[in-house]
């Protein structure tokens, strides 16, 4: 068998395509928006091995408790403590590198995966965004009871979701990228039936 | 379109009128009339037949508990049959109709039924149709059925848009009457987040249907001004038009709201939305519900319910006849007489079954006291009564009331058992509520005014604290306590002719003592024998008589025999509003895979695998059938190259410390050893020792590995390796998370498999034989810097790999394969093809992984690994499934090679019969093989691999066929396995 030599292959680049084409739409009193360049890198909590401190030098700021997010010193990254052992780092970020610069950020205190491309997200917002996922949100959405900077998971309409309060009026939804379109009609509905 | 039962007062607006239909016939009514209401504005007393016997029947209440009035409403596909007209709130252009009639209303063909009815009481069913036994499902039952019956169904699409939802609040009231009201303003004020819900379209209850008042107002004007408050408070919910139907567990209640069913045109909106409330507490305030009394042709249109004939009197305008007379146990019967004759209407009788002093004197007005009615008389509309002095008194309407029933039938829905209470003569709710519910109002047995408003308010302010809220500092309303004596009676015995209990299944006290008769003595078994309670209206005014004639039958008290157990929904929810959204294409979410759009651009035909929707083949202009394109599409593979996109695989990405001590006890064959850069097939047993799930795993760096599961167990795998890891071995240091929509992956397979990725990938990697052979694996990029994973493993026994890139640029990827692929002829391939390949490969799938499999039948049995602890090892040595005689994953081929092989088919040695005791075992997967030219079968069969060459019967008696088949090795193509590692 000869020796297959890997010629140039930049002929054939790759370029990307939103889960969901770049959404964007805006309603009477809300909008909905493909959250097109996030990048969304998971971080894996080594057991019997705190990595805390590590990543409070890395990120500048203490890990938030489970249920919350906090922001990065630099406002670059955003933190999803969703779990015990997980936090989810979200920034922008477009070229398909994100899990190598946290890699990097952490210097090995914690496993990380790319989760960019396993996710959709949406970022919903307006006065009546809460009547609008009240349709498909099992989860109390009231101020009191979820605060901005909460998150959790959770499933809308038997789609695993990730649900994070950016604003009073404003939520950054994430769901499975295979579905997306599934996803997309749960909350297209919901903004019709509300309206 | 004069109304000739409208009479002064009520809360309907007289300048808004509403024309509306019954049976084709114009009427009129106004805005805030129900379709009851209305109806008997304009003299319509017959409005339906019944359910047996087709007798005539009118409206009978003025609520949800309505056995009568049931109706059609709307036309065609929008027809929605068995709505209660009493709650059906009246719009222009409503077109409503009876129902249960063959020929008009009024002369109803069926009613000859009602002749027939000394030979159809309780337990008619079981008694007359005994035989012969064929005849039921052919005969009886469609006669039967087509006599018998409620509204029709359109037999269309429904149009209607439904949805469902969730609310949150620290209290739910349920029921907008005064202890509700009183409730709700209580926790409104103290600034807890309140739900109120009430399935009337007007907020007070009773208060809207009586006279009293309020803190010197009357109370409709009261509860006017408490709907005002408490709309203008941010933390209170007002739900008007809204059933809680149901108290499910952890303090989730099951609500309905009607949307748009008053309006005319409904927008696309949605029609009803289904809610489902999570409330920390709930005070039950739904009121109570009046009962009849019993007595011969009760059921004639025009006998009603005392306080119904107030409502209509009082909140809508109405008086349902132009001579009424009163029956009644208990002072509140006396307040329809004073009330109506208070507007002018005449009032012929009063008959109270107590031996009292007359409560009130009317003039012209015959007062009998210690009385009975014993019938009455006219057909389609009562014109007279009959008392048991003989006298007979004319009336067009005889207002009964026999007490009230608390709507306890939400405290029941968690198994609690309401107590009977001597001073009321009815049924309250027992202890054993559901947690976090207290009880208020008439539904606690609280029936009078003042006494319904300050518990009300006191319920509200103990739940509140209970929550941590501090009550506000207001007071309870105040009222007067308005009397309410009663003294129980449940039937009249004296009359000719059958005493009605259950208006809508038309049960009879006759009935009830026959079901005592013969030995139906339970209410369980009562109900079931007699059908009572079993109707729409669930017997809402029917049970407590019944069981009172029960009780007298057996010689018990009404408190030991006991009532049935009430279940949700507290009236029906329509199946529309349980499926909500979930119809059609939107029935479940679907998954599309990276390659989706290309595939549609280029005749992909999609199966649905899962969730996923999956290309099955592409077919090509000038292909007849499906087989035309899977053979094409497995010939140009394995003659040159083809690409499948095979995403749907679960990916679980394992990272830790210890992620190689998971693998190995998760996988029954060894992961400690494989070394980085190498990809190993894996398979996972169950606890029992049974096959649970195959796939390889690629070792990608130092405590980094990505597991592949089968498409249809990627969740389930998932779940178990998180118990596994969470549970059972939570001392190793081990995370997943799954990468399955994370990498679009591509299978490149067949012989230029290799020239066509070299296209694609970056220098400097080598993808040789030499430098990454069959079972490597690596982190790479391709196209010029996009990052990618390949792995060079084969499912279709070819040279082939898989490559994976982000998802975000699948679509890219499968263009870009495609398009370096033109110089080889590659080909997209299906499912299919894919399956076709496996099996001339002999590689198990889900048909042979069922749950009923062994590693020692698929032929893995030397996978598992004895020099380890793993799921499955220890179980996996039972006896009984490493029996000499196992059955074995083998091939088979037709004798007759023109024969095709189906899947199912059981093994019978030649010779024997074809019956369980011969059974040898059965065909797991069969496909046409293209390489072969003819069909081939993977099956498992008794000793299969000491059988080689043996020909045996494939017997399909469900599909009456039977072929010779030779028992061969499952490899059926490239036996050696030479193509894959070149």
């Amino acid at each position: 068998m000869s020796k297959s030599v890997s010629e140039p292959a930049s002929e054939y680049r790759l370029h990307p395509m939103p889960f969901l084409g770049g959404y964007d739409q805006v309603f009477s009193g809300l909008s909905l928006r493909e959250a097109v360049g996030l990048a969304i890198v998971s971080i894996a909590l080594p057991r019997g091995n705190p990595a805390g401190p590590a990543l409070e030098k890395a990120f500048g700021t203490a890990l938030p408790e489970v249920g919350k997010s906090a922001n990065a010193a630099n406002d670059k990254y955003r933190l999803l403590r969703l779990g015990s052992e997980q936090v989810f780092v979200l920034f922008e970020h477009a070229t398909a590198d994100a899990e190598s610069e946290i890699a990097a950020l952490i210097g090995g205190a914690a496993y990380t995966t790319d989760q960019t491309d396993s996710w959709v997200a949406l970022s919903v917002q307006g006065a009546r965004v809460r009547a609008v996922l009240a349709r498909i949100c099992p989860l109390d959405l009231h101020g009191g009871v979820f605060a901005i900077g909460n998150v959790a998971r959770t499933s809308m309409e038997h789609l695993g979701t990730i649900i994070l309060r950016t604003d009073e009026d404003q939520f950054l939804l994430l769901s499975a990228s295979s579905s997306a379109q599934s996803f997309l009609h749960a909350l297209e509905t919901s903004i019709r039936y509300t309206a | 379109m004069s109304q000739p039962h409208r009479i002064n007062g009520g809360l309907t607006d007289r300048t808004q009128a509403l024309h509306f239909t019954f049976n084709g016939k114009a009427m009129q009514g106004y805005a805030g009339d129900t379709l009851a209401s209305a109806l008997l504005a304009n003299g319509q007393r017959l409005v339906g037949r019944s359910f047996k016997y087709h007798r005539p029947r009118g409206i009978f209440s003025a609520g949800s508990e309505e056995p009568n009035a049931l109706v059609e409403l709307r036309r065609d596909a929008h027809c929605e049959p068995n709505t209660r007209a009493t709650v059906a709130e009246l719009f222009d252009g409503l077109e409503a109709r009876s129902q249960n009639h063959r020929g008009s209303l009024e002369f109803d063909l069926m009613a000859a039924t009602d002749l027939l009815s000394p030979f159809l009481s309780a337990g008619f069913y079981y008694k007359t149709f005994m035989w012969p036994k064929a005849f039921w499902e052919k005969f009886y039952e469609p006669i039967i059925r087509a006599s018998a019956g409620l509204g029709r169904l359109s037999g269309q699409s429904d149009p209607d848009f439904y949805d469902k939802g969730f609310l949150h609040c620290d209290l739910l009231v349920i029921g907008a009457g005064p202890a509700g009201l009183a409730a709700a303003l209580a926790a409104g004020r103290s600034g807890a987040r309140v739900v109120l819900a009430d399935e009337d379209f007007v907020l007070g209850g009773r208060l809207n249907a009586e006279t009293m008042q309020i803190g010197g107002q009357m109370g409709s004007a009261w509860a006017a001004a408490a709907g005002g408050e408490l709309a203008a408070m941010g933390n209170v919910r007002l739900m008007p038009r809204t059933t809680v139907y149901g108290a499910y567990d952890h303090g989730i209640f099951g609500a309905l709201e009607r949307r748009t069913d008053h309006l005319a045109d409904t927008t696309g909106a949605p029609r009803q939305i289904l809610w489902r409330v999570y409330a920390r507490r709930s005070i039950l305030a739904a009121g109570a519900t009046e009962r009849p009394i019993a007595f011969a042709n009760n059921d004639r249109p025009g006998v009603m319910l005392a306080g119904a004939v107030r409502t209509y009197a009082n909140r809508f305008g109405v008086t349902p006849g132009r001579r009424v007379a009163v029956f009644t146990n208990n002072d509140d019967g006396w307040r329809t007489a004073t009330d109506l004759a208070g507007k002018g209407v005449e009032i012929t009788a009063i008959i109270d079954t107590r031996k009292i002093r007359p409560l009130a004197s009317i003039p012209g007005v015959v007062i009998m006291t210690g009385a009975h009615v014993t019938g009455t008389a006219g057909r389609k509309g009562i014109k007279a009564i009959t008392l048991n002095t003989g006298q007979r008194i004319p009336a067009d309407c005889l207002a009964v009331s026999g007490g009230w029933n608390p709507n306890v039938h939400l405290t029941c829905h968690q198994r609690g058992r309401p107590v009977w209470d001597n001073d009321i003569s009815a049924f309250v709710p027992g202890g054993d509520l559901p947690p976090g519910m207290t009880v208020a109002g008439a539904a606690n047995g609280t029936l009078t005014l003042a006494a319904a408003l300050k518990e009300g308010h006191a319920t509200a302010n103990a739940a509140l604290k209970s929550l941590g809220f501090t009550p506000s500092r207001s007071q309870a309303p105040v009222a007067e306590d308005e009397p309410r004596t009663l003294e129980a009676f449940w039937h009249v015995r004296a009359g000719r002719g059958r005493a009605w209990l259950d208006f809508q299944n038309d049960v009879t006290v006759k009935d009830v003592k026959l079901a005592h008769q013969e030995g139906f003595r339970s209410v369980e078994h009562l109900k079931r024998y007699t059908t009572l309670g079993m109707a729409t209206d669930q017997g809402r005014t029917a049970n407590i008589p019944a069981l009172a004639i029960m009780a007298e039958c057996t010689g018990k008290t009404i408190a030991e025999t006991g009532t049935t157990i009430f279940r949700p929904p507290y009236t029906p929810v329509p199946i529309g509003a349980l499926a909500g959204r979930a119809r059609g294409k939107d029935f479940r979410p679907y998954r599309l895979t990276p390659s989706h759009k290309w595939a549609s651009e280029n005749g992909a035909t999609f199966v649905e695998t899962g969730n996923w929707l999956r290309a099955q083949w592409f077919a090509r202009p000038g292909e007849k059938g499906w087989r035309d394109s899977v053979d094409r599409e497995v010939r140009m593979t394995r003659a040159s190259v083809g690409i499948c996109d095979v995403t749907t695989l679960g990916k679980i990405d394992i990272q830790g410390r210890d992620a190689a001590e998971f693998l190995n006890r998760i996988y029954a064959n060894g992961f400690a050893k494989l070394a980085v850069g190498k990809v190993r097939y894996g398979l996972m047993l169950r606890e029992d020792g049974i096959a649970y799930d195959d796939g390889t795993t690629a070792h990608l760096a130092e405590n980094h590995y990505v597991m592949t599961t089968t498409t249809a167990n990627a969740v389930l795998v998932f779940r178990r390796l998180e118990f596994a890891r969470q549970c059972l071995w939570p001392d190793l240091d081990v995370h997943l998370i799954s990468a399955t929509d994370g990498w679009a992956q591509f299978a490149v397979a067949g012989p230029n498999a290799r020239a066509l990725l070299a296209k694609l990938v970056d220098a400097p990697f080598d993808i040789s034989n030499e430098a990454f052979p069959f079972m490597a694996c690596a982190s790479l990029s391709v196209c010029g810097g996009t990052p990618a994973r390949l792995f060079r493993i084969s499912f279709s026994g070819e040279l082939a790999y898989e490559i994976a890139v982000p998802a975000r640029f699948g679509d890219a990827m499968i263009r870009a394969l495609m398009a370096a692929g033109k110089e080889f002829d590659a080909i997209p391939y299906g499912t299919e093809a894919l399956g076709v390949m496996r099996i001339e490969k002999g590689h198990a799938a889900g048909n042979e992984l069922n749950g009923q499999t062994t590693a020692l039948n698929l032929g893995l049995g030397r996978m598992v690994s004895k020099k380890k602890d793993c799921i499955g090892n220890v179980l996996s040595e039972r006896a009984e499934l490493n029996r000499p005689d196992a059955v074995r994953l083998v091939g088979f081929k037709p004798v007759d090679r023109a024969e095709s092989l189906a899947a199912g088919a059981h093994f019978i040695n030649r010779g024997d019969p074809a019956d369980m005791d011969h059974d040898q075992g059965w065909m797991s997967s069969v496909a046409f093989s293209p390489m072969l030219g003819h069909s081939i079968g993977l099956g498992f069969i008794s000793r299969g691999h000491e059988r080689m060459g043996e020909i045996v019967r494939a017997v399909d008696p469900i599909r009456k066929r039977e072929v010779e088949v030779e028992i061969t090795s499952p490899h059926f193509f490239d036996p050696e396995g030479e193509r894959l590692r070149v």
